[in-house]
């Protein structure tokens, strides 16, 4: 590579022609990572009270969804849920088994931070709620969830930039996310350089945005 | 009419033994304080009342039901009928004032939302934080704090207030606006049963006082026989230790 290659890398000329197309697979990365960072989210609470649960049967089915989900590829669930599942009569359209893989995933690592910040809540605040005869959902609806809540936003933060980038393996799936539209721009038009350049600076802003958005929640929660 | 009557109550954990076979009685309006050496079971004694430990022998009456501490509900509702006070208040912090105040009998009991305000507001005035009503427990000092869980377990109308060492974690020239209002309380007529060491609201506010040590009933009596005239020797070396 001679000094031309610096012309190829930092070649915008078709930047007009390749922009609509990689702002729509922005679409479906931002898609895919709210729903996923939702789903996920629900499951992860159900997981972390099963994980918390005084009965060994109901803990353990908590310990073994996050063993598995934690310990095998993330690509590797996609490809299950994408190319697996069709083999035994459950067809799922590629944004679906996307969505499915992503939460499932998610779940196991949301399952984690939420039981770490529902135990970083003390202890005295569970006798208080039963004290004043909450149930134990009423007290954690109200009193620990909210308050573990607060814990958990960094953390959550994290997943979430993670999920914007993860989201970048299901362009194996023929989705037409960011990274895959990128690729597909790359090739046919010889030089994969601009697209991938363009792609990396939208998944930056991407982080920043989200990042900050968390910034902001994460001062509003802290008036107490 | 005896409020609280307990049999034979024991608790260990484990192989150890908190206390064992204790006989209580606390009647309609009267005012109970427990005193004894730090370990000697006061604490745990009182928790077993309202099921923050589940004790393993004896029965616990209260107005005249034996609680069946096996069953949730049952216990729930015959535990609504005592407020608690702990010793490191246990506000909730993401909460105001008035928010802790309002949220059992909002969520517990589903109250009307506008009675209860008007109800918890009246209560934080009477414990003499009517200026906080939007502060956040953080804002607080420790009186304060215990003030505002004193006003939380009153907003449940409770007929029997259980403090556990309510001014053990207050700075000494805090613990004066925590007392007077536990004092116009038992004016008022409240059945209490107070955990503490402040023997100058025993000896003033006591109806009955019982010393406690190794998980046993040394001694129980009216407070001017106890402050004054001790029959056991293991009292007598505590109140020199104390008083």
């Amino acid at each position: 590579m001679g000094w031309k290659g610096v012309f190829v890398i930092m070649d915008l000329s078709n930047l007009k022609s390749i922009l609509p197309m990689l702002l729509q697979g922005c679409v479906l990365t931002l898609q895919l990572t709210v729903l996923s960072i939702v789903f996920g989210t629900i499951i992860g609470i159900i997981i972390a009270m099963m994980k918390l649960s005084d009965n060994k049967i109901i803990s353990s089915i908590g310990n073994f969804y996050t063993w598995v989900f934690r310990g095998t590829p993330l690509l590797l669930q996609l490809f299950i849920f994408y190319y697996g599942f069709p083999a035994i009569g459950v067809e799922l359209t590629a944004f679906s088994a996307a969505v499915i893989g992503l939460s499932v995933n998610a779940g196991a690592y949301m399952a984690e931070i939420i039981r770490g910040g529902i135990l970083a809540v003390d202890k005295g605040q569970f006798e208080a709620s039963k004290a004043l005869g909450f149930t134990y959902g009423q007290t954690m609806k109200q009193i620990i969830l909210p308050q573990a809540f607060r814990v958990v936003i960094p953390p959550v933060g994290n997943q979430f930039i993670s999920m914007i980038k993860d989201t970048s393996l299901v362009s194996s799936l023929t989705l037409a996310e960011l990274l895959r539209n990128a690729t597909d721009l790359g090739s046919s038009s010889g030089n994969p350089w601009p697209p991938y350049i363009v792609a990396a600076i939208l998944y930056l802003l991407m982080t920043t945005v989200f990042t900050s958005i968390f910034g902001v929640v994460e001062k509003k929660l802290s008036v107490y | 009419m005896n409020m609280i009557e307990v049999k034979g109550l024991s608790k260990s954990f484990g192989d150890l033994l908190v206390f064992e076979n204790l006989d209580v009685e606390v009647k309609k309006g009267e005012v109970l304080v427990i005193i004894g050496p730090s370990g000697s079971g006061k604490s745990t004694f009182l928790r077993c009342l309202n099921n923050l430990e589940v004790p393993t022998g004896g029965t616990v009456i209260i107005e005249g039901e034996v609680l069946d501490f096996k069953d949730k509900k049952h216990v729930r509702d015959a535990i609504e009928k005592m407020g608690m006070v702990f010793q490191n208040f246990n506000l909730f912090p993401h909460m105001t004032v008035l928010q802790n105040v309002m949220e059992a009998p909002l969520i517990v009991k589903k109250e009307n939302r506008a009675e209860v305000e008007k109800k918890a507001k009246k209560l934080i005035e009477k414990v003499g934080l009517g200026e906080k009503y939007d502060a956040y427990p953080s804002k607080l000092s420790g009186g304060q704090k215990q003030r505002v869980a004193i006003a939380r377990a009153l907003c449940m109308e409770p007929d029997i207030m259980l403090f556990d060492e309510p001014t053990s974690a207050l700075d000494p020239e805090l613990v004066g606006e925590v007392l007077s209002v536990m004092k116009d309380l038992a004016k008022d007529g409240m059945t209490m049963i107070v955990v503490t060491h402040e023997m100058g609201f025993a000896k003033e506010v006591a109806d009955k006082v019982i010393f406690m040590d190794g998980g046993k009933i040394v001694e129980d009596g009216k407070p001017e026989d106890i402050f004054t005239a001790p029959k056991e020797e293991r009292t007598k070396a505590f109140l020199e230790k104390v008083l």
